[in-house]
């Protein structure tokens, strides 16, 4: 995906920021940004579960690795993150891949 | 009841080995024995000789658990895509080939399911606990460069010849322009080592990253000579209000 490169730089600012992370599996994590590659893997830390029903065991996890190709949603504060901008970046990618 | 197969260790490739480490598998304690976590995959064998491997692409998620309170034991946590509980990985493998016709017989619950299930449903919850508790964050570190190692084929258009490399705050805010930056900066903007002007060029561009991802690109060199004058000219895109203006800069020149 073209794309992957612009999210990578995306996330990169967003490090540092408190993200729920949802997964394919319907699992639901909360936690800090610690870092990305340009894999999209996800690295968390203080996290917790926003489904402790579902998932219990998962609430002593201090901090965890995501692999990017489980990750269905990332979902960001929404104060951090400029729309606009965003969908220029993408509109300046798919100009880019075209040429 | 987890049927363990008779599989060889890894010999070569293996980042991490970690002997005295209980296994557990949703909960079923399958014994003591050594942990691998190989480049190629993530295996445990007990004493006997008998074992399970994972296939990373197949690990959704790792992570430390020192929360007693929850398990009483730090641990590996390990969440595998699909079922493993009544095969294990090797097997698993083999029975994806014939998952249509076990749908058909409704045995979906065996782990033979095609990789879209696996993620969408159920997950085996793997536990290794190694009677070595300092040992954890080396076999964290181990499974996630070994999980970089195993992108996903959709990924074959980014830039996977070159091992990952990843953005730390931590590191990013001590040592700027350091090594690790210049590793994955290298293949996203094109810069091939970090000169004193390269990383006079990052810190510009992390100023730019955090205000304007769209600036970011252009300033990476793809864009033309003229777009960059523009901005050296010192002339005010706010890109924050006026997203036209971006376009009506690339039209003119």
């Amino acid at each position: 995906c073209f794309y992957s490169a612009l999210f990578y730089s995306f996330f990169k600012s967003l490090v540092g920021k408190d993200v729920v992370v949802e997964l394919k599996n319907d699992l639901s994590i909360c936690g800090t940004l610690h870092s990305v590659d340009q894999y999209l893997n996800i690295k968390l830390t203080d996290i917790s579960v926003t489904d402790p029903e579902k998932y219990p065991h998962m609430l002593s996890v201090k901090n965890c690795f995501i692999r990017g190709s489980v990750v269905r949603y990332v979902q960001l504060p929404a104060d951090e993150v400029d729309t606009q901008l965003l969908q220029d970046a993408a509109r300046k990618e798919a100009m880019q891949q075209k040429q | 009841m987890v049927v363990l197969k008779n599989i060889q260790p890894p010999t070569d490739g293996v980042k991490h080995e970690q002997a005295e480490t209980t296994a557990l598998m949703d909960g079923q304690r399958l014994g003591c024995g050594t942990l691998y976590v190989a480049e190629t995959r993530l295996s445990w064998f007990d004493g006997s000789g008998l074992g399970f491997s994972l296939e990373y692409p197949s690990i959704g998620l790792h992570a430390i658990s020192k929360d007693t309170s929850a398990f009483p034991q730090e641990h590996l946590y390990v969440m595998v895509n699909g079922k493993l509980s009544d095969e294990n990985e090797a097997e698993m493998l083999e029975s994806r080939d014939k998952a249509d016709e076990d749908e058909e017989d409704g045995d979906d619950d065996e782990g033979s399911t095609n990789g879209g299930d696996d993620e969408d449903g159920p997950i085996t919850e793997i536990r290794f606990v190694p009677n070595d508790k300092t040992s954890l964050e080396s076999m964290f570190s181990a499974m996630c460069e070994c999980q970089a190692l195993h992108p996903d084929p959709e990924d074959d258009d980014s830039d996977n010849d070159f091992e990952s490399e990843e953005y730390d705050v931590e590191e990013a805010v001590s040592d700027q322009g350091g090594a690790n930056i210049s590793s994955f900066y290298t293949c996203d903007e094109g810069l091939s080592a970090l000169t004193s002007e390269g990383q006079a060029t990052l810190e510009r561009l992390e100023g730019m990253l955090a205000q304007s991802i769209s600036q970011q690109y252009q300033m990476a060199g793809v864009r033309t000579e003229e777009t960059k004058d523009q901005f050296e000219d010192g002339m005010e895109v706010d890109a924050c209000t006026e997203a036209g203006q971006f376009e009506d800069a690339d039209v003119d020149h």
